[in-house]
């Protein structure tokens, strides 16, 4: 489903990707660790060009989105984001914000799409706040918002950027039993995370990135029991887990 | 010398005065139509990726921002037949110099409400796979133009006022009718007065119905 060979990214002068080998198979559920700074969600914003890759191939859904002849609105819609920051669109109401995608995008008729869009906020548990305006809603409602926003699409992947960060404890739970059964549905995901939790019961294989490299990839059993890489192991003795 | 007041002056200018404010409406209202269209090309066009769009649309600013309207009116109407030999209509030449001086301060209003937009929204918007122009047509616009209303409403008011400097070209707007009844009966205190009030009546319309129009907005929306 996702390719990635050799990807380089430089800000200036400053080489934040040194060479990212990453293969995601369909269905597979890829969870990325690795310390603040280290360039993950670099790698997630490549992978549907939110940042131009200095160098390498990154071939999505069969795309190769280095290709200056890709389509690359198309790509975006099979390989769509959820954010820590949730960006909902404050001026839509959470059903507009679920709709808009497949309404301009995709081209289905509001009658249909509204359809489609209760249907998913009905899956994410909040089809009654459907007329409600993202600020009337608590983070972890919003964040599952966001996640009907991007399934509304019908994507091949969907790559989650920290997405309980910026939430309150007791809101993390929501978001990650959401995204534990689209896993189990066999949603294609790439999340980036620092629950450890999540990466162990849900992951099948779990990366460390670290000074923008692949440090360590493994299952999760292998990953958490018996770390390799001595950065590893001090990372993860540092995380708390849940 | 005693001064008197005569209020029923007062009275009797007010039906020709009145003729005068229609026509400072009209190139108000004609001036800032315009002068938003032209704001919002040129405030979207310093936002371009394309260095030379971004140029075009500075030059077209500090240009404006930089010489006096007294200036760009007598060089539109008095200045440019001398080199084409047509005169445009005072009216027309009042219109124009209202919407392309409206135009660059309501350019730089439209840059700053886009950018102080996070980020966030314009990539939230590709990542569904909206197009940057679709993004900014349907998330980034409306977000934006909330914010402009407030900045806009005092451009509205400050080009309002601005009409009075086109009586130097002619225009039978509401001072130079002041200035033509005064050349007549003498009594500058009590029309001039009278003046002024019109433009205070016409002034606080403008707020008032901004201000209506920002609270529609914000129920609509509920932010
Ligand atoms: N747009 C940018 N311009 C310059 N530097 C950036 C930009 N985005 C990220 N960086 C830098 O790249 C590095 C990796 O960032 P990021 O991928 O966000 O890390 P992570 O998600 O692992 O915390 C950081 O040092 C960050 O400061
Ligand atoms: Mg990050």
């Amino acid at each position: 489903m996702i390719q990635i060979k050799n990807l380089h990214k430089s800000f200036g002068d400053f080489e934040v990707l040194k060479g990212v080998d990453l293969h995601v198979k369909q269905g597979e559920v890829v969870v990325i660790l690795g310390p603040s700074g280290s360039g993950k969600s670099t790698v997630l914003r490549c992978i549907n060009k939110l940042e131009e890759p200095t160098s390498g191939t990154i071939i999505v859904d069969g795309y190769d989105i280095m290709d200056h002849r890709t389509d690359i609105n198309h790509v975006r819609t099979e390989a769509t984001m959820v954010f820590q920051q949730f960006n909902l669109f404050p001026h839509m109401s959470v059903l507009e914000n679920v709709t808009l995608g497949p309404i301009k995008v995709r081209g289905m008729s509001r009658n249909e799409a509204n359809k489609l869009g209760l249907d998913l906020l009905g899956k994410v548990g909040l089809e009654e706040k459907a007329h409600n305006y993202p600020e009337q809603l608590s983070g972890g409602q919003k964040q599952r918002v966001a996640i009907a926003r991007s399934l509304a699409l019908r994507p091949k992947v969907i790559l989650f950027d920290e997405p309980t960060s910026a939430l309150d404890p007791e809101l993390v739970g929501e978001v990650l039993e959401v995204m534990k059964r689209l896993a189990r549905e066999g949603m294609t995901m790439v999340v980036v995370t620092h629950e450890m939790g999540f990466a162990k019961d849900v992951a099948d294989r779990v990366i460390f990135i670290d000074e923008g490299r692949i440090q360590e990839e493994a299952e999760p059993e292998t990953f958490f029991s018996n770390p390799r890489h001595p950065r590893l192991r001090d990372f993860l003795s540092k995380v708390v887990e849940h | 010398m005693a001064f008197d007041f005569e209020p029923s002056v007062m009275i009797d200018s007010i039906p020709t005065l009145l003729v005068g404010a229609k026509m400072t409406i009209i190139i108000t209202v004609g001036g800032l139509f315009f002068g938003f269209l032209l704001g919002a090309i040129a405030g979207l066009m310093k936002l371009s990726r394309n260095m030379f769009v971004r140029r075009i649309a500075g030059v077209y600013v500090e240009t404006i921002r930089g010489t006096p309207m007294l200036v760009q009116a007598m060089f539109l109407y008095f200045g440019l037949p001398m080199a084409i030999g047509i005169r445009i209509p005072a009216v027309v030449a009042g219109i124009v110099i209202i919407a392309v001086n409206s135009g660059a301060y309501i350019a730089e209003i439209v840059r700053g409400a886009v950018q102080s937009i996070n980020v966030g929204q314009m990539e939230a918007g590709r990542t569904i796979g909206l197009t940057r122009g679709q993004t900014m047509r349907y998330i980034i616009w409306p977000q934006a133009f909330k914010r402009m209303i407030p900045p806009l409403g005092n451009q509205f008011i400050i080009s309002l006022k601005d009409t009075s400097l086109l009586m130097i070209i002619g225009v039978g707007e509401l001072l130079r009718t002041g200035d033509e009844i005064v050349a007549v009966n003498f009594r500058a205190f009590e029309v001039y007065l009278t003046v002024g009030i019109m433009y205070l009546c016409m002034t606080m319309s403008i707020a008032k119905a901004l201000g209506m129009l920002e609270k529609r907005l914000h129920l609509k929306s509920q932010r």
